[in-house]
């Protein structure tokens, strides 16, 4: 240690101040890292943070502070500089690294340095710069010595010779080299350590919510026991079929409670606080504005409202283009503000907090909004409307045309907003999470733009209808209500079915004529629903998206359920007005339909409907 | 390698690729899905999309009877099941007798990797990797007629 620096205690009282505070903020921008591992502002500051930590520790000669801190600043310089990725192996290194900074420093304050085993540490950091690379199955069988490196360079040879391709495992087998178990293992071994390169998928949880799982399986764990010994008691005769009924009713009761109680507790700890994503808006909105040469007062609320992992990796891409294009479209520059009577300084508002079952995130800006006529022009000029159905758009639903692909009122896409992200990746990207994305905006006043999102990934309270022989499930946030409709209340307009309910005129879809499909064994030709034209009354459900409403025909009310949907998969997510399935209590899969896929279906086939002769409308 | 039965015709497909081999069940049809798609189906749980081979093969469709299964197979990362008309048994078909594919005439070449020949049998090996891969090109262009 430097003599006179170490007799200079206030020095070193600076010192351990900030590079304390300095590893409290790398903390959380490590953890916030493991949500955004691409977010280069993340990585910078805590590159800084650490290139720091040396600097200032190299001067007052703590020596082993200056060496690991060294060593995990090169690891990530090379992050930051894209020489290799943000994998588990590093992130460990890291983060380990951190910790072991934190203790030093301690010891520094307590009194000392201590002596240090930093080899192992310090080799992992230098490990993490070297690119990842799964050995090969030859190497891996070497390394346990199913056969010599000698054997492995004879056969590798030979099938470099041979004129089909031939599988190394395969070859080793049939030479009686080594065993199909022995290859089974080396290749899964091998997957392994292809996976583990993968990016992190570790989660830091907070114990109180892993603490609050264990209770409830606990709880399961007892019920599960209660089941057990009642059908013992039952089998064994001294439990008579009435109070079988009875405990059985019982223990379902508390089966539905801790399974309800299991499924909450389990998505929760899967949850983080928005401020993961929200943090580094501050600086982008700072950065942004000053290029645009604008004034902006940013407000963000409601921090800490928690959200699944996966949802805030996702809704960052689409929340920083909407900032940029409050920024860039939005809000005025101060000049302009102040002839136009507003303050000089713009605001821009970012508001998260949780309603009922749903996330809610608002952005909002005090500038120029967006004018219904130059969205109106554009949907025109690019063949999206005719003049007709534009007459009968409410301004609402003409600012919705936004939200289609290859829809942009900037003549030239700048820097800043056209990166490829357009509205219509906004709106994909919130389907993709269940969500839905609003845009309220009056001309001169500014913009709001509202996302919705649930609160839960998978699960759903449906309404369950029944249509012809098929069940489907309705997602019930879209559902603004039900109705026992008459035959009289259903008109046709322009060959378009309509029905009226308490005045208002709603778009009246039938499932079968979306769904029309040659080899649906439920098809039925025609236009009548299936019990045929013996009833007088049938049901509507009325659905709601946004400001859109539509009536979809339906057999029967079958009840409401709480249900986990689940993707259809890769071959079938082409279907538009289906959201993915469910399987329902007795094993059957029914199909969880989309609203606003089934809007925007009945609105092609209208379309098409109308105007046969005009070009088709990709909507 | 798990022999089994289409439309008169025998094919094999490596056993370490079969999931399971269940019963024809109630099958789930999704409206606009691509032709071959037989429906979903819900499998302990989990929903996979069952694929009638008859006719991604083109061939007519027959109805099911007491020897149709199907045959569930993990492809590309998905877990899938095709509709086959009875499946044999579980065989071992030596590397030399297997050839590569010959002209056949209802099934296109790219499926097939090769043909074997056990007793006087003449099984067709079935690549479902390549199936697949261009089923899933086909169902891409549904979406956009």
């Amino acid at each position: 240690m430097n003599e006179e620096l170490s007799q200079d205690s206030s020095l070193i009282q600076d010192f351990l101040v900030e590079c304390e505070e300095l590893l409290q903020g790398m903390d959380q921008d490590m953890v916030a890292l493991e949500s955004s591992p691409q977010d280069s502002e993340l990585l910078n500051r805590i590159f800084r943070a650490m290139h720091t930590i040396k600097g200032t520790s190299s001067f007052l000669g703590f020596e082993p502070v200056v060496r690991l801190s060294h060593c995990a600043e090169d690891v990530l310089n090379a992050v930051r500089r894209g020489e290799i990725q943000l994998r588990r192996r590093a992130m460990d290194a890291l983060l380990a690294s951190r910790d072991q900074l934190g203790l030093m420093l301690q010891h520094i304050r307590q009194g000392g340095l201590q002596e240090y085993k930093l080899d192992s540490l310090l080799q992992e950091l230098e490990d993490a710069q070297k690119p990842e690379v799964a050995p090969s199955l030859g190497e891996l069988l070497v390394r346990d010595q199913v056969i010599t490196p000698t054997t492995l360079k004879a056969v590798l040879a030979e099938q470099a010779a041979s004129p089909e391709p031939r599988k190394l495992g395969q070859m080793l087998v049939e030479k009686g080299l080594s065993s199909p178990l022995q290859i089974g293992d080396a290749l899964a071994r091998q997957k392994e350590i292809a996976a583990s390169a993968a990016p992190s998928a570790t989660l830091r949880v907070e114990a109180r919510k892993l603490d609050e799982l264990i209770n409830l399986i606990g709880e399961l764990v007892l019920e599960r026991n209660r089941l057990v010994q009642l059908g013992r008691d039952f089998s064994s005769g001294s439990l008579a079929a009435g109070d079988l009924n009875s405990f059985l009713g019982q223990s379902t009761a508390r089966l539905s409670f801790i399974t309800d109680e299991l499924q909450a507790a389990g998505l929760k700890t899967r949850m983080i606080p928005i401020e993961a994503v929200f943090r580094k808006f501050p600086r982008l909105v700072r950065d942004v504005a000053h290029n645009l040469l604008k004034e902006v007062e940013l407000v963000i609320r409601g921090q800490e409202t928690e959200l699944d992992k996966t949802m805030v990796e996702l809704i960052g891409d689409p929340l920083v283009h909407l900032i940029r294009n409050a920024l860039d479209h939005g809000l005025e520059t101060p000049e302009v503000r102040v002839q136009s009577g507003k303050s000089r300084q713009g605001s821009i508002v970012i508001a998260a907090s949780q309603e009922g079952d749903q996330i809610v995130i608002k952005i909002s800006d005090d500038g120029a909004g967006i004018n219904p006529e130059r969205i109106a022009e554009k949907a025109l000029e690019k063949g999206l409307v005719t003049p007709e159905r534009l007459r009968q758009l409410s301004p609402g639903e003409i600012l919705d045309f936004i939200f289609l692909p290859g829809f942009s009122t900037v003549e030239k896409a700048s820097d800043l907003s056209g990166r490829g992200v357009g509205m219509d990746v906004v709106r994909s990207n919130l389907k993709k999470m269940n969500g839905t994305v609003e845009i309220d905006s009056r001309p001169s006043q500014g913009t709001t733009i509202l996302l919705r999102l649930p609160l839960t990934l998978a699960i759903l309270p449906v309404l369950l209808v029944r249509v012809a022989d098929e069940i489907y499930a309705l997602p019930l946030r879209s559902v603004v209500e039900t109705a026992q409709i008459q035959r009289q209340n259903i008109h046709c307009i322009e060959g378009a079915e309509v029905l009226c309910l308490r005045g208002e005129t709603l778009p009246l879809i039938r499932l079968q004529q979306l769904f029309e499909d040659k080899t649906t064994r439920s098809a039925v030709a025609g236009n009548e629903p299936s019990r045929g034209a013996r009833e007088q009354s049938w049901k509507a459900v009325i659905l709601g998206i946004a400001e859109k409403r539509i009536a979809l025909l339906v057999d029967h009310l079958l009840g409401q359920e709480s249900t986990v949907v689940k993707p259809l998969g890769s071959y079938l997510h082409h279907c538009p007005s289906v959201a993915g399935a469910t399987v329902s209590g007795d094993g059957r899969v029914r199909l969880v339909l989309d609203p606003a896929g089934l809007i925007t279906a009945s609105e092609a086939l209208d379309y098409d409907r109308r105007s046969s002769a005009a070009p088709k409308v990709s909507a | 390698m798990v022999g089994f039965h289409v439309g008169g015709e025998e094919f094999a497909l490596d056993v370490l690729r079969v999931q399971e081999i269940i019963r024809l069940q109630e099958l789930t049809r999704v409206p606009n899905s691509p032709e071959f798609m037989e429906g979903v189906m819900n499998l302990r749980g989990k929903i996979i999309p069952v694929i009638a081979l008859r006719k991604r093969f083109g061939l007519d469709l027959v109805p099911p009877d007491k020897q149709t299964r199907i045959v569930v197979v993990e492809v590309n990362g998905t877990v899938l099941g095709f509709v086959v008309d009875s499946v044999s048994e579980v065989l071992r078909i030596s590397a030399d007798t297997v050839e590569p594919p010959p002209r056949l005439g209802k099934v296109e070449r790219e499926y097939v990797s090769g043909v074997g020949k056990l007793d006087d049998r003449l099984l067709i090996l079935l690549d479902v990797d390549r199936l697949m891969a261009e089923s899933g090109e086909m169902s891409a262009t549904t979406a956009l007629a």
